[in-house]
């Protein structure tokens, strides 16, 4: 045991690489960074990061929101510059409590606004959602069967679900068949898999089903699968995400039923975050609560262009 | 037990806790301006406090030789509940109070099943797991609890503390420490305690014995439902939120927490002081490995090495099992020293 005990030791220093102290330090925490938007946007951070010359924490708890707020405390004992979350600020307020006591300004990307923050980056995800949904509207000329792919505990993506079911709703003869909310047991895709294969059996009409509206791409990609392994691929049924993730490009560049994706610039937000901490540490404060960055249509016409 | 305290006896039985001092002294050394002070100490207490709660209330079960895998689903259940509670007017007492005949409940359910019917623990815990979960999901649509419509005396609990001189200890500390303090008492001096410790032993001993085991595991399964019901009010109100799956992360960090407790006693028998240093151990390198910039992933691969390392070394050592030459280079001899 008296050996079990060094090598624990030996254990930890193989991991605990000294780091530089004197360059700024930027904790980032979020607890979905096997998200592919997350991992897009903390690249770009960690990019932007690296031209400043700060050196970046990455953290993340997968999923576990009350970790995460446990390593913000952490890290608002260990005296970071500044932090910068992606997760909705109003489930980790003791986290953000910790930072403001110690003076730590907290950022969000992509989270949502909260009077603790320095301010937030993020798209807007109500025209985000509103240009799919209208996407929708248009190829069914107005007419047809929706399935909804949603997600109501994380309010950026709530929005979108919304703002697309307004829409819908607004359009007459549109109808929802069903609003989803895929399981993450084994991730949104195959969560959405296994529902939009319950959908599918039970109308086994071709015709019955018209469009799928997700509200990002994972749940698209899983319909999409779906959609093609019952044969029902050319019955015409349109797929929209958001988030231009690379294998939904992948999936629209082909020609599949996954028609139209919103690119988010995750890159564009990370450099604005890193932009908006860098004015922050030199002493601007920003007003704004929160800072939106375009987003843009994507079919297959602008991967072929 | 031993009857003389022979060094490799000693070592075995405080080995983890020699290693869990270990790291202390490691990340004192890495990182001594933050980690060894005292707001620091009373933040990894107050972080830990949770899943303390559920894994002293998880040894109970585990004393039987049973599993309770329903745990985190329960406490995600409960805060949903009580925030449900608060949504439809109902005062802090009386959502607390609902919220842990909930957890009464589901022990009580899982006991039957195990106890009464005849289900092995896992199948039956991970069955009703699964509609714990579905049901907090259902009630809530999915969504968060959280906002005006929570007390503001149930939020400001979780980040209160008793304030003693300097010395400020958070409510949710006091309360692991009292569950804890509970704990310790029924296993060590009450006949319930012992006769747990009997059935974990040999259960056909025990029933020969004359021990009423379907009652006294039925009545473990109970106290470890209320145990997960408290640490899910804690988790919300710690939170000011309710999340339908926000406590799933506590089950397997507790059966961690109760494995390393295991370590630490002769007969590799669950107790619930081991079971609090196991808490500590998974507490202090999570605090630790943030403060040292660690990857968090690194971090997860270190925590489980080390679970296993600790389980490992421990098991060998006690069953005397013929381990392989370069295991047993890092295993204390039998004997060895006196």
């Amino acid at each position: 045991m008296r050996k079990l005990s060094l090598l624990l030791v030996l254990l930890l220093a193989i991991g605990g690489a000294a780091f530089a102290q004197d360059a700024p330090t930027i904790a980032v925490m979020t607890p979905f960074l096997a998200q592919p938007g997350t991992q897009l946007m903390v690249e770009g951070f960690e990019a932007a990061a690296a031209d400043k010359g700060w050196q970046v924490n990455v953290i993340d708890t997968s999923e576990d929101i009350a970790a995460l707020v446990s390593r913000m405390e952490d890290v608002a004992l260990q005296g970071v510059d500044a932090i910068v979350i992606n997760v909705d600020p109003t489930q980790i307020e003791p986290g953000l409590h910790a930072a403001a006591d110690a003076g730590i300004p907290v950022f969000g990307l992509d989270s949502g606004a909260h009077p603790l923050l320095a301010t937030n980056v993020t798209s807007n995800g109500y025209t985000m959602a509103a240009e799919t949904a209208t996407y929708v509207v248009d190829r069914l000329n107005g007419a047809g069967n929706v399935v909804m792919f949603i997600f109501e505990p994380y309010p950026p993506v709530q929005k979108r679900g919304a703002i697309a079911q307004a829409i819908f709703d607004n359009t007459p003869d549109i109808s929802i068949m069903d609003a989803i909310t895929p399981s993450f047991d084994n991730g949104p895709l195959e969560g959405a898999r296994n529902a939009m294969e319950a959908v599918l059996l039970a109308h086994p009409e071709a015709g019955s089903i018209s469009a799928v509206w997700a509200a990002w791409d994972d749940p698209a990609l899983g319909a999409l699968q779906a959609i093609e392994d019952a044969g029902r691929a050319d019955e015409g049924i349109v797929v929209v995400g958001i988030d231009a993730t690379d294998q939904a490009r992948d999936a629209i560049a082909r020609g599949s039923n996954f028609e139209a994706t919103v690119a988010q610039d995750f890159g564009g937000m990370a450099a604005r975050v890193a932009d908006l901490v860098e004015a922050h540490l030199g002493g601007m404060m920003s007003a704004q609560v929160n800072h939106y960055v375009p987003a843009r249509l994507v079919t297959q016409a602008d991967l072929m262009g | 037990m031993s009857q003389r305290p022979h060094l490799s006896s000693f070592l075995r039985r405080y080995g983890t806790l020699i290693g869990f001092l270990a790291i202390v002294l490691f990340f004192w050394t890495q990182r001594p301006q933050t980690f060894m002070t005292l707001p620091n100490w009373v933040n990894i207490t107050r972080q830990m406090s949770i899943l303390g709660v559920v894994a002293f209330t998880m040894t109970i079960v585990m004393v039987t030789g049973d599993f309770d895998l329903s745990v985190g689903a329960m406490a995600s259940l409960v805060g949903i509940v009580a925030g449900s509670a608060f949504q439809n007017g109902g005062g802090v007492g009386q959502a607390v109070a609902l919220a842990l005949l909930v957890g009464v409940a589901g022990g009580a359910l899982n006991g039957l099943l195990v106890a009464g019917v005849g289900i092995s623990a896992f199948v039956a815990t991970l069955g009703t797991l699964t509609v714990f979960r579905g049901l907090a999901l259902y009630t809530s649509s999915g969504a968060s609890i959280y906002g005006r419509v929570i007390p503001a005396e149930f939020s400001s609990f979780g980040r209160g503390a008793i304030v003693i001189g300097e010395l400020s200890i958070p409510n949710l500390t006091l309360l692991a420490a009292l569950a804890l303090a509970l704990v310790f008492v029924i296993l060590r001096f009450t006949i319930f305690g012992r006769r747990l410790y009997a059935i974990g032993g040999n259960r056909e001993a025990a029933r020969f014995g004359g021990i009423r085991i379907a009652r006294l595991r039925m009545l473990s399964f109970v106290i470890s439902g209320l145990g997960a019901a408290a640490a899910g009010l804690m988790l919300f109100s710690r939170l000011s939120t309710a999340h339908p799956t926000q406590g799933e992360g506590l089950m397997l960090q507790a059966i961690a927490a109760v494995f390393l407790g295991m370590t630490m006693n002769e007969e590799a028998q669950p107790n619930v002081l081991g079971s609090l240093v196991g808490v500590l151990i998974l507490g202090v390198l999570a605090n630790g490995l943030t403060q040292m910039q660690i990857d968090t992933y690194i971090q997860q691969i270190l925590t489980g090495v080390i679970i296993i390392l600790a389980v490992t070394l421990s098991s060998l050592s006690q069953q005397g099992l013929r381990a392989p030459e370069w295991l047993r280079r890092l295993l204390p001899e039998r004997g060895e020293a006196a």
